[in-house]
């Protein structure tokens, strides 16, 4: 069997992103993904939820911790028995998994943000946890690209905390619920900006759509589709890594590859999975630690009342907002380190009924009355890196494969509870000054995960004793081992991660071919 | 080195393709039957038109005891009656759709029915000395209205009794509105429509059936017959 040059292990944005750079330097690739591959036309039809087995309601015993899952939706996500992991009960969990080819850049909200100084060098800036090593001005032209290849829409309204980037531009007026809110949020010197947004092609941005056909284009990319990997393979004489093991899904056959480089981009815990179960890269030791994501989950739903008893209309209601970052951007202004974001949303629609503490006709007229609205606004805090916060391999239990499961073991502390409920505060009189009822409100945050933007426990950095991989998304231990997920993340930021992930994948992929091309690797 | 490309090697090329021609078709065997069986499905095969079983049968109960499920019953009726054009709860048969729902679910959803359902019973013999479901709408009000909450998706009240009252809530009016009589109503105002989007199937089923759940089953052997027929490895 041959050597393949590079082996990408998962599909998703950060495996996609690797495919296409390095295929396009004329790289040969070889992607192994877990699942197969998703069709809709074949695999998926639409149906009335009364013609589904339990009308529409998540499958009992399925899915206990995706709480994004629905009837729907239940066979794309993957099976918490097929695959378990085990927690504390007291400190739960919610691991929120895709194994079809494209992982989760199939199902995304496409929020689309940069980070800042404010997090690369977020040490230097607070005294917290550890600064990147790798600066804004280093990964910019880089999402400017992913912005290009994704299609981003925005508007180039951020401040300092939210970098401005390659838009196509949104130049919509705001709509006058909107405008209310940004007169609320003004004399709090609270920035609202238009949303930023992955428009994609043809409805979709994703790795299967943007990444991978330009990858299959060069004729260098192969791809296997239904193969778990079990672990990585070592060279002991040159402590080189030089392949993997793998078992295919429906029959379990057990096979094995070789390759000159290996690639990890199986999404950040199932990367640091397989890391742990091959024994690797671990001679800082920290490979499972600073688990970190974003807390989702507290926010308030609002009432225009200028809309309500059939007034609204398009001009008063509708548009999205993001809030960035205010707090302690320029001194420490409260009881906690960092910050979140909101997203704002007005919206013409109906309510749900659980906005009203009603029922039976009260109800129904309740929810005539206040169709069409609804304002939104939810939290996205950022968790702070900390090394008690981390995974290891729990010894007693195995997947449907035989390969060891994750441990998981984090929580959320005080910071990231004052957060929520700081959140909530602000969002509350925001809305108020705007003049908006508050229906609900919740500050309690969602189970660590629940974000489904974990990362770190690979975290990146200058020394080799204080973390897992350089600034090139590079094994420390073993030259030609690459992790290239949100692993690496060495801090997380309020904003959603893809951006960040595509541009550091984009950027150690090309290091990568670079470095093949002059013979170093 | 594959077995073809080693016959290439060593066969003149006048001579290669017959024996190749040999090596891929050997004398077909009998036909079982006159049509083969694995053809006759073709696209243009007409589809069989199928209904959900809620439009002829109903649910046969198995988890509530009777008296739960008179109550749930009630309390049904009471938070989603029909309203204009719209069925309401007992028309969806959602109480019994709940029963099923709630029985094939993990123990605390169980335990929170349950409890309940047995505390709107004992409130009822309380307060009016007369079970929950010869209740009227006037008397089962007080007994709800203070635990009746606003709350965010993911959030229900913890507190006991406002827990209940707000799950089921949700679940009753989920259960209703995702019915095929709900569906057939004439929708109009804020009323929620039935759920119609893409449902996913199950995308190349694991083959092993070796799901944790699964795999906890015993193997169970066929029984051996008393008439042995030959045998050959495959």
């Amino acid at each position: 069997m041959e050597t393949v040059d590079v082996l990408i292990i998962g599909s998703g944005h950060a495996g996609g992103m690797a495919a296409k750079i390095l295929t396009e330097r004329g790289i040969r690739c070889l992607m192994l993904n877990a699942g197969p591959v998703a069709d809709v036309a074949r695999d998926a039809k639409k149906t009335a939820a009364y013609d589904l087995p339990y009308r529409g309601f998540k499958p009992p015993g399925r899915l206990e911790h995706v709480f994004q899952a629905n009837e729907f939706n239940t066979n794309v996500w993957v099976d918490e028995q097929e695959v378990p992991y085990t927690f504390d009960p007291a400190q739960p969990y919610n691991w929120v998994r895709v194994r079809l080819f494209g992982g989760r850049s199939l199902f995304w909200s496409r929020q689309s943000f940069r980070l800042s100084d404010f997090e690369f060098k977020a040490k230097t800036h607070d005294g917290f946890g550890e600064d990147w090593p790798i600066s804004y001005a280093e990964v910019a032209p880089f999402y400017s690209r992913v912005e290009e290849i994704f299609q981003v829409a925005g508007a180039q309204d951020g401040p300092p905390q939210m970098p401005n980037g390659t838009f196509l531009p949104d130049d919509a007026p705001w709509s006058e619920s909107m405008q209310r809110f940004i007169q609320a949020a003004k004399p709090r010197k609270i920035a609202v900006c238009k949303q930023r947004r992955a428009e994609g092609r043809d409805g979709l941005a994703s790795s299967v759509n943007l990444l991978l056909p330009d990858a299959e284009k060069t004729g260098k990319l192969t791809s296997v589709a239904n193969a778990v990997v079990r672990q990585l393979t070592l060279d002991k004489n040159t402590g080189r890594v030089d392949g993997c093991h793998f078992i295919d899904r429906l029959s379990r056959r057990e096979m094995q590859v070789k390759a000159r480089v290996v690639v990890l981009a199986a999404g950040t815990l199932e990367s640091t999975r397989l890391l742990l179960n091959s024994g690797l890269a671990n001679s800082s030791g920290l490979v499972g630690r600073y688990l970190m994501d974003q807390s989702y989950g507290a926010g308030v739903t609002c009432s225009v009342p200028e809309a309500r008893g059939g007034r609204t209309t398009d001009k008063l209601m509708g548009g999205s907002a993001i809030v960035p970052r205010f707090r302690n951007i320029k001194d420490r202004q409260v009881n906690f380190l960092r910050g979140y974001a909101l997203n704002v949303t007005s919206r013409k629609g109906a309510l749900d009924p659980r906005n009203f503490a009603a029922y039976g006709a009260e109800l129904q007229r309740k929810m005539d009355e206040y169709n069409g609205s609804a304002f939104y606004m939810t939290m996205m805090g950022e968790v702070l890196g900390r090394y008690e916060n981390h995974v290891r391999i729990n010894p007693e239990k195995v997947d449907a494969w035989g390969i060891p499961v994750l441990h998981v073991e984090t929580k959320y502390t005080d910071n990231e509870v004052r957060m929520a409920e700081d959140a909530v505060t602000v969002a509350a009189e925001l809305a108020h000054a705007a003049g908006f009822e508050v229906l609900a409100q919740n500050a309690v945050p969602n189970p660590p995960g629940y974000s489904i933007h974990e990362v770190g426990t690979c975290r990146m950095g200058d020394d080799p004793k204080r973390s897992v991989l350089n600034k090139w998304s590079q094994s420390h231990d073993h030259k030609n081992l690459f992790v290239v997920d949100g692993a690496g993340f060495t801090s997380a930021g309020w904003q959603n991660p893809t951006m960040t992930i595509l541009a550091l994948s984009m950027r150690a992929s090309e290091h990568l071919a670079e470095s093949m091309r002059r013979q170093e690797i | 080195m594959l077995r073809r490309e080693f016959l290439w090697l060593i066969v003149p090329g006048s001579l290669a393709p017959r024996l190749l021609l040999s090596q891929q078709s050997g004398p077909a065997p009998p036909p079982p039957a006159p049509v083969p069986w694995t053809l006759g499905l073709n696209p243009a095969t007409p589809l069989t038109h199928t209904v959900a079983a809620d439009a002829v049968a109903t649910t046969e109960l198995h988890f509530f005891s009777p008296a739960q499920m008179a109550t749930l019953t009630r309390l049904s009726d009471v938070l989603l009656p029909p309203l204009s054009a719209m069925p309401g709860a007992l028309e969806a048969e959602a109480p019994a759709f709940l029963d099923f729902l709630i029985g094939s679910s993990a123990a605390p959803r169980k335990q929170l029915y349950l409890e309940g359902l047995d505390w709107l019973e004992r409130e009822a013999q309380t307060r009016y000395r007369r079970s929950f479901k010869e209740l009227t709408g006037e008397q089962i009000d007080p007994m709800l209205r203070p635990w009746l909450r606003t709350w965010m998706t993911d959030h229900p009240p913890q507190e006991s009794h406002a827990d209940f009252i707000n799950i089921a809530h949700a679940d009753i009016r989920t259960a209703t509105v995702n019915s095929k009589r709900w569906s057939d109503a004439p929708i109009s105002g804020a009323s929620e429509r039935t759920p119609v989007a893409l449902y996913w199937l199950p995308i190349e089923p694991d083959l092993g059936g070796n799901k944790a759940a699964c795999a906890a089953a015993p193997a169970v052997d066929a029984p051996k017959s008393e008439h042995t027929l030959p045998t050959y490895p495959r």
